[in-house]
């Protein structure tokens, strides 16, 4: 192997590890990733849904299905990047494994973010065929959302590693969720659009990632495809290279210091 | 014999506090080279600069011919490292645990299956393969933690306090293993707290504390270096008595030292002493003759005040 061969070799068995920690519990973990998006969707669409009948010219339920499914996946990853990466590191001493093998941080944090594209992606997959046999799928184009799902999957990735990677304890971790991840759940357009905010807060959500999935997921599931959505993609590809590299220096402070 | 791991002048610093204050010591190919000193003498920091695990702050640290700092592969591909926490995966299984480490050396599937195997079996771990970790005894944790760290076929093995918290069974059959792997050439760097191990497998060590190595050499020629190889044990005693009696027999060269209430004797022969203790009537109704121990080398170079 050459010298890029064994660097993709070691990230991969990053990626190996955690799924190999991952099969053994999937069952669960699939319940307990669905169950609050799915009791969201189905208690707002159809309970909600029934008062409030349309949501920017689409019955309500068809309108929050794919924004929930953004939120799904990245939920899926915020979790596994901050409770679980944070055990890797401070609990389990998996990560300390790796590193006293010839591994290196930067290695370590490209498997994770491999391992959380995987996450992303099966989850959201999952919550798109849920989606399917509830007749809230409207064009052809869904069979794109895999593309979107990989990449915030890495997206969402760095900023909770960091997190995780600063942490002191679990306590430390909630909050992420109370400050960034909840406000971004009620804010980016997943239940309502935010067209009719004060124009500093819809500037302001403009700049937070979810906002962009959002949009990015809805106008496949739904199949309204715009121009506008160019600049979506490009804040998520610039925002997933933006955060990619913010877990490497302090994850390398935390075991090579 | 080739020198693989040169210090020279090593320092560590983490902020103010200097944890290694220019240190020099190498170790041959092929030996157990020990690392003794009590908690917070610098070992694991040593330790750590090793395995290319922390960044030096001064000084120069060559292993295997290869300047030491964070994230040198070509250091970190020829170490086997047993560190003081077992790191051992929970979700996975011992076998797993096994494989994963070697692939992370770069081994192929094939490869890393059969090498795990082998060395389950070399580790008497065959029939816990397939449990969990969590499910092994501190014993069997520490094999496999040392099956594990022979995955990548290393040129120079770490062993980070390899049997504290052992019963004298998993010790024995760990020191045993251990001195298979260095018939098989492969080099050791100990570090313990225990004595007994560091007598019985080191070829050569260095007793460091505060950052400062004290002394170096073989156990036996530390012993009778340090202390001198006869003892003489005095069990609960009087302390105005043994300073009185080690007043008297200064004159014959011994060297005395209080390990809790016990006073110790020591000299390169204790007859003479105990020939004069006897005819002047100082002799105490209950001693215990032995030899010297690096047990009381390490005491009498660090001295016996509690660390933590």
């Amino acid at each position: 192997m050459n010298v890029n061969q064994q660097w993709r070799h070691g990230a991969l068995m990053v990626f190996r590890r955690n799924f190999l920690s991952w099969v053994k519990y999937y069952r669960s973990s699939i319940l307990l990733n669905f169950g609050e998006p799915l009791t969201n969707l189905l208690a707002l669409g159809f309970g909600l849904g029934a008062y409030v009948a349309t949501m920017a010219g689409v019955p309500f339920v068809d309108f929050i299905g794919p924004g929930l499914l953004a939120v799904t996946a990245m939920n899926a990853v915020t979790f596994d990047m901050t409770f679980e990466a944070y055990d890797r590191l401070n609990e389990n001493g998996i990560y300390q494994a790796m590193i006293t093998a010839p591994l290196t941080v930067p290695q370590i944090v490209a498997g994770e973010y491999l391992w959380e594209a995987f996450r992303s992606l099966l989850y959201g997959s999952v919550f798109l065929l849920v989606l399917l046999l509830l007749g809230l799928v409207h064009s052809w184009w869904a069979l794109v959302v895999p593309l979107p799902l990989l990449v915030t999957g890495i997206m969402f990735s760095g900023p909770a590693l960091l997190v995780a990677s600063r942490a002191r304890n679990h306590e430390q971790l909630f909050y992420y969720f109370t400050l960034v991840i909840t406000p971004m759940f009620m804010f980016s357009g997943v239940f309502f659009p935010i067209a009719r905010l004060p124009v500093l807060i819809q500037d302001f959500i403009v700049l937070t990632p979810l906002f962009h999935v959002v949009n990015v997921v809805r106008a496949l599931v739904l199949g309204h495809l715009s121009a506008g959505l160019v600049w979506d993609v490009v804040w998520i590809l610039g925002y997933t290279v933006l955060f990619s590299w913010l877990p490497i220096r302090s994850l390398r402070r935390r075991l090579t210091g | 014999m080739a020198e693989v791991i040169v210090a020279e002048n090593l320092i560590k610093r983490y902020g103010n506090f200097e944890a290694v204050h220019g240190i020099d010591f190498s170790v041959s190919e092929g030996a157990c080279f020990g690392l003794l000193g009590p908690n917070g003498a610098g070992k694991s920091t040593t330790i750590r600069m090793i395995c290319c695990l922390a960044e030096i702050s001064g000084g120069r640290l060559s292993v295997l011919g290869h300047d030491a700092h964070p994230g040198n592969l070509m250091i970190k591909r020829q170490l086997g490292v047993v560190s003081q926490e077992d790191y051992l995966d929970p979700s996975l299984t011992v076998r797993e645990n096994v494989e994963l480490h070697g692939r992370f050396y770069g081994m192929g599937y094939r490869q890393a299956k059969i090498r795990a195997q082998d060395l389950l079996v070399f580790l008497q771990l065959e029939d816990k393969g397939r449990e969990q970790v969590r499910s092994l005894s501190g014993g069997m944790r520490r094999r496999a933690v040392i099956a594990r760290a022979l995955m990548g076929t290393p040129r120079i093995l770490i062993l980070d306090e390899p049997t504290t918290g052992l019963d004298p069974q998993a010790r024995l059959l760990v020191w045993s293993k251990i001195r298979e792997l260095k018939q098989e050439g492969v080099t050791i760097l100990l570090t313990t707290h225990y004595m007994d191990e560091a007598q019985r497998l080191a070829d050569d060590l260095v007793v460091i504390d505060h950052g400062r190595i004290l002394e170096r050499g073989t156990p036996d020629d530390l012993i009778a270096r340090v202390v001198g190889t006869d003892c003489l044990e005095i069990a609960e005693c009087d302390p105005s008595f043994g300073q009185t009696l080690v007043e008297r027999i200064q004159p014959l060269g011994i060297i005395s030292d209080w390990q809790g209430d016990s006073l110790m004797l020591f000299s390169s022969d204790m007859d003479p002493v105990l020939a004069q203790l006897q005819k002047e009537k100082w002799l105490p109704a209950q001693y215990y003759r032995r030899r010297a121990s690096l047990e009381d080398v390490f005491l009498r170079l660090t001295g016996r005040d509690l660390r933590e």
